[in-house]
């Protein structure tokens, strides 16, 4: 049952952060409640779509279907981080001046844009790690052990919902500005740690080049095969032997975001 | 900047998306195999000994009865599996040297290495 409750909880903990973090934001920035609204549908569409893309992970056996399905996988993890991307600096771009243009009820295409963003984002999210524990938990109704299936299972979801409240609750207790700073922060930080898990898998499927393997060890400062290695590693980008090739798309990542956070700032 | 992002977006899932058809692991046979069984959250042997400098495949079963995920951000594989399921992993070569590997639902019980020599 411990080891239940830590697999979902780790699995799960990414999706519950990304809506905790979003209803935070929505929360302080929109009066009405159509952003909110925008993020449950995400997540409800997410829980569906984690269940197709379970199934189709437990039956998908032979090679060039894995394949497909690997392609797939890297595919969602890019887009995601491109739409969180994406999404933070509509947020930049949209936070101080919503609520104005909200009463003045000026550019409402903008805003329905912005909110099908936060859908999309919430449902990928839960998708790509509810996939995985969908899996997981068939694995433990196959062992027969119900009672310790739903117990885990349960508290796991409970465990990462409530770090995620914690989160949102602490992030809305700040003044605005902060708020809106911080959780974008939050979001690259995880958006990259995507990109970096998504050049990984690409490595390591033979698909791109590692080019220099590893270029530093630094698995004695931070080991990230250890549990707490591996949760830095899933939501900060972390390796303790990244490959050149991993190093640069990180690199080129944040000066791409910082230079477009800037320019939205100055614009 | 929308459109540039939407645009880089786009290009790597293309990028990610076209590799599919063309540069899938060969099944060349000429390709050594070895097998690893994943069994109740144990991994059967827990040491693997492979050829160093070359590609190599390995038959990853698990016996089950829960889900296993075979793990190892130092090769950067990552495969989920169904009990009762069978899976090939191709692995590009490497250097000698000792990579850890692990599962990723039994991370209590099931760290193992490869030892390439």
């Amino acid at each position: 049952m411990g080891n239940a409750l830590f697999v979902v909880w780790r699995e799960s903990l990414e999706a519950f952060l990304i809506a905790g973090i979003l209803y935070a934001w929505l929360k302080g920035n929109d009066d009405t409640c159509k952003g909110r609204r925008a993020l449950f549908i995400g997540l409800a569409a997410g829980v569906g779509l984690a269940l197709l893309l379970g199934w189709a992970l437990l039956t998908v056996q032979d090679e060039l279907s894995g394949n497909a399905l690997e392609a797939f996988q890297i595919g969602t993890l890019l887009v995601a981080a491109g739409l969180i991307t994406q999404m933070v600096l509509w947020m930049r771009k949209n936070g101080r001046h919503m609520k104005a243009r909200l009463h003045a009820d000026l550019s409402a295409a903008a805003e329905k844009s912005g909110f099908v963003g936060v859908a999309v984002v919430a449902a990928l999210a839960v998708a790509r790690e509810g996939a995985e524990t969908v899996i997981f938990l068939y694995g433990m109704s196959q062992e027969g052990d119900y009672g310790a299936l739903i117990g885990g299972a349960l508290a796991g979801f409970a465990g990462a919902a409530a770090t995620a409240w914690l989160a949102a609750k602490s992030l809305a207790r700040l003044n605005i500005g902060l708020l809106l700073r911080l959780s974008s922060i939050l979001l690259l930080v995880l958006a990259s740690a995507l990109l970096v898990m998504a050049v990984d898998r690409l490595i390591g499927s033979g698909w791109l080049p590692a080019l220099v393997d590893p270029v530093w060890d630094s698995s004695r400062l931070i080991d990230d095969t250890t549990k707490g290695g591996k949760l830095l590693a899933d939501f900060s980008g972390y390796r303790a032997r990244p490959a050149l090739s991993v190093l640069l798309a990180y690199l080129a990542y944040w000066s791409l975001v910082t230079l477009a956070y800037r320019r939205i700032a100055r614009g | 900047m929308k459109h540039a992002l939407h645009s880089v977006v786009f290009g790597l899932f293309l990028a990610s998306t076209a590799t599919v058809g063309s540069a899938g692991p060969a099944f060349a046979d000429d390709m050594p195999t070895i097998k690893l069984l994943m069994k109740d959250g144990r991994l059967i042997p827990e040491t693997l000994e492979v050829p160093a400098n070359i590609r190599f495949r390995l038959e990853v079963t698990n016996e089950g009865p829960g889900a296993a995920e075979f793990e190892s951000l130092e090769l950067r594989k990552e495969l989920v599996m169904a009990p009762g399921v069978t899976r090939n992993l191709v692995f590009h070569p490497m250097k000698p040297g000792t990579y850890k590997f692990f599962d990723d639902f039994h991370p209590a019980t099931g760290q193992g290495r490869i030892v390439a020599k």
